[in-house]
């Protein structure tokens, strides 16, 4: 059985290899990666604050003075007018821009980009600091912030690439194989010989997981990834992995042929992904993703990656991708010995 | 006997396959199944194969039932109408991997290529092999746990003319080698001189079943193919 098993997994991955499918695997990581690389300009622990005045602006002298003081927070940055300095803020050239205030004497307007931005904040945290520090007044009742998901856009987009590369393999990848399987006639071709259908299944399954651990194993090694807790990380990618390659062979077997699998694997690629993917920014699309066992890996991955969540607190997730892996690897056993749509 | 056939039935919903059908086949016969398109002849061939799942009736090869498929497939060889290969891979790789999956030596795989006279192709790949060639790859794998009984689904089907003269030179050769064949054409006067029994479907039933010469002399024959 072990000795099928391996003949097959790896003929599931020289199909991988010869139909281009690998480098697919490998370089839509590559993409993240290059992607977020760019995105990501500094280190987000900390970066100096850049602030534009406008060079004909008259700004009170101890507004300059404060600020200048500050150079381990703020650089400056001088702009002939405010409209130059408008642009300026929209190619990010400066994080805010300063101009007196035409409502009330002797306060200013911080012109950003978004009202609702981590940089708006640490600008106007930075700026409440010092004016209290200028005019003696007592500290913060706020001393700092500490936020629950550490790290910056790299790291805390990082879930949503891992849950994006293992539903592309899933949805996208195994039905399209399975069903090309049959569309060729080649899986028949493979029950003439003493075969069990389960031996097939199970190849089929762990090359599935074979190609979204290298798609994974790939974006690490090219960011350079922290894993918070390995072995945690390890036990939610592996169960994932096994959940959605069971999904997608399922999804493959009701197919028969490889163009309506691929059609079926985008149906159910998008309301997994989306909604998941999605659920840090709406409280009624957090209500469906639940629903979804696609939110139950991403909502662990996220945990283990950025708030150093543990299995031991997983459990019930964990669980839960374990048997809508196994739900779903019997339904495709029974449409395999149906012979369905072969 | 070496395969009986007891009933045996599948039918499609749009009213096409195959009606109750019940036969007998002694080792070393080399059967045509004739018939129309659509007269149930490649379902008859997939039943036996275990490619298909009868609706209903038996099948027993050398004492072998249909559903035990593992120990079926190493007395049955099934070739179907379009080669079923590994395109992207070497006639070698295809047969290598099936070899490995019956468990068989590969110097197995060294017979059938000499066989076949497929040495000079055995490093190419199957999408750039002629259909003939192909045809003989398939036929080639069939044939690695050399089975008893042979069957070949229009094994011409889109062959030119001395490919089609090779294929029944080789039908004659496993015939002689003692292999039961059971093979399906809707073109009776080309395997007048092949068959030792023909058996004629048409629309889903058996209406003839006897030998060669019988079946070319009966008002069946004139009846399906003459008028």
């Amino acid at each position: 059985m072990i000795r099928n098993i391996i003949t097959l997994t790896l003929n599931d991955l020289a199909i991988a290899f010869k139909n281009k499918t690998i480098y697919l695997i490998l370089f839509i990581p590559f993409f993240v990666f290059l992607s977020l690389k760019l995105v990501d300009r500094t280190d987000t622990d900390f970066k100096k604050i850049n602030i534009g005045l406008v060079e004909k602006q008259i700004y009170a002298p101890v507004i300059l003075q404060t600020i200048k003081s500050a150079d381990k927070v703020f650089t400056i940055s001088r702009v002939p007018n405010e409209e130059e300095g408008k642009r300026w803020l929209k190619e990010k050239k400066i994080d805010g821009l300063l101009l007196i205030s035409e409502k009330e004497q002797n306060s200013l307007l911080l012109v950003v980009l978004k009202k609702e931005s981590l940089i708006t904040l640490s600008i106007v945290e930075s700026f409440s600091a010092l004016q209290k520090a200028a005019e003696g007044n007592s500290i913060n009742w706020i001393s700092d912030i500490k936020p629950l998901q550490e790290g910056g856009i790299q790291k805390q987009s990082l879930p949503t690439w891992i849950l994006m590369l293992v539903l592309l393999v899933s949805f996208i990848v195994m039905p399209a194989q399975v069903a090309e399987e049959k569309e060729k006639k080649l899986l028949l071709a493979l029950l003439q010989t003493p075969m069990r259908e389960i031996e097939w299944l199970i190849a089929k399954l762990f090359s599935g997981m074979i190609l979204i651990l290298i798609a994974i194993l790939f974006l690490h090694l090219l960011g350079n990834f922290d894993l918070g807790n390995g072995l945690s990380y390890v036990a939610f990618i592996g169960v994932g992995s096994f959940c959605f390659s069971s999904y997608g062979i399922f999804l493959g077997f009701l197919c028969r042929n490889q163009a309506s699998a691929r059609t079926l694997g985008v149906v159910f690629y998008l309301p997994h992904v989306l909604p998941s993917a999605l659920s840090d920014f709406s409280e009624k699309l957090t209500a469906v993703a639940h629903f979804l066992p696609s939110y139950q890996f991403y909502e662990p991955v996220k945990s283990i990656l950025l708030e150093e969540g543990r299995i031991s607190n997983l459990y019930p997730e964990w669980i839960y991708l374990l048997l809508v892996g196994l739900l779903t690897f019997s339904f495709a056993c029974l449409l395999m010995k149906k012979r369905w749509l072969m | 006997m070496l395969l009986e056939v007891h009933n045996l039935t599948k039918v499609y919903t749009e009213k096409r396959g195959l009606l109750p059908t019940s036969f007998e086949v002694e080792k070393g016969e080399l059967i045509a199944i004739i018939g129309h398109n659509g007269a149930g002849k490649s379902t008859l061939l997939k039943m036996l194969a275990s490619w298909l799942l009868p609706d209903s009736g038996q099948v027993l090869v050398d004492g072998i039932k249909l559903k035990n498929r593992m120990a079926l497939v190493r007395k049955v060889g099934f070739v179907p109408e379009t080669p079923n290969l590994f395109d992207f891979f070497s006639v070698e790789y295809n047969l290598k991997l099936f070899a490995r999956l019956f468990q068989i030596p590969f110097l197995r795989i060294e017979e059938i290529l000499k066989e076949f006279n497929l040495l000079p192709f055995r490093n190419n790949k199957i999408q750039v092999l002629s259909k003939g060639l192909k045809q003989r790859v398939s036929i080639g794998r069939s044939l690695l746990a050399d089975p008893p009984v042979l069957l070949f689904d229009e094994p011409t089907s889109g062959l030119d003319f001395e490919m089609t003269k090779e294929i029944y030179r080789l039908l004659k050769d496993f015939h002689a080698l003692g292999k039961t064949i059971i093979f399906t054409s809707h073109r009776p006067e080309e395997i007048q001189t092949l068959a030792t029994r023909i058996i004629v479907l048409h629309q889903g039933s058996l209406v003839f079943d006897g030998p060669t010469q019988k079946y070319f002399q009966s008002e069946i024959h004139e009846k399906l193919y003459l008028l």
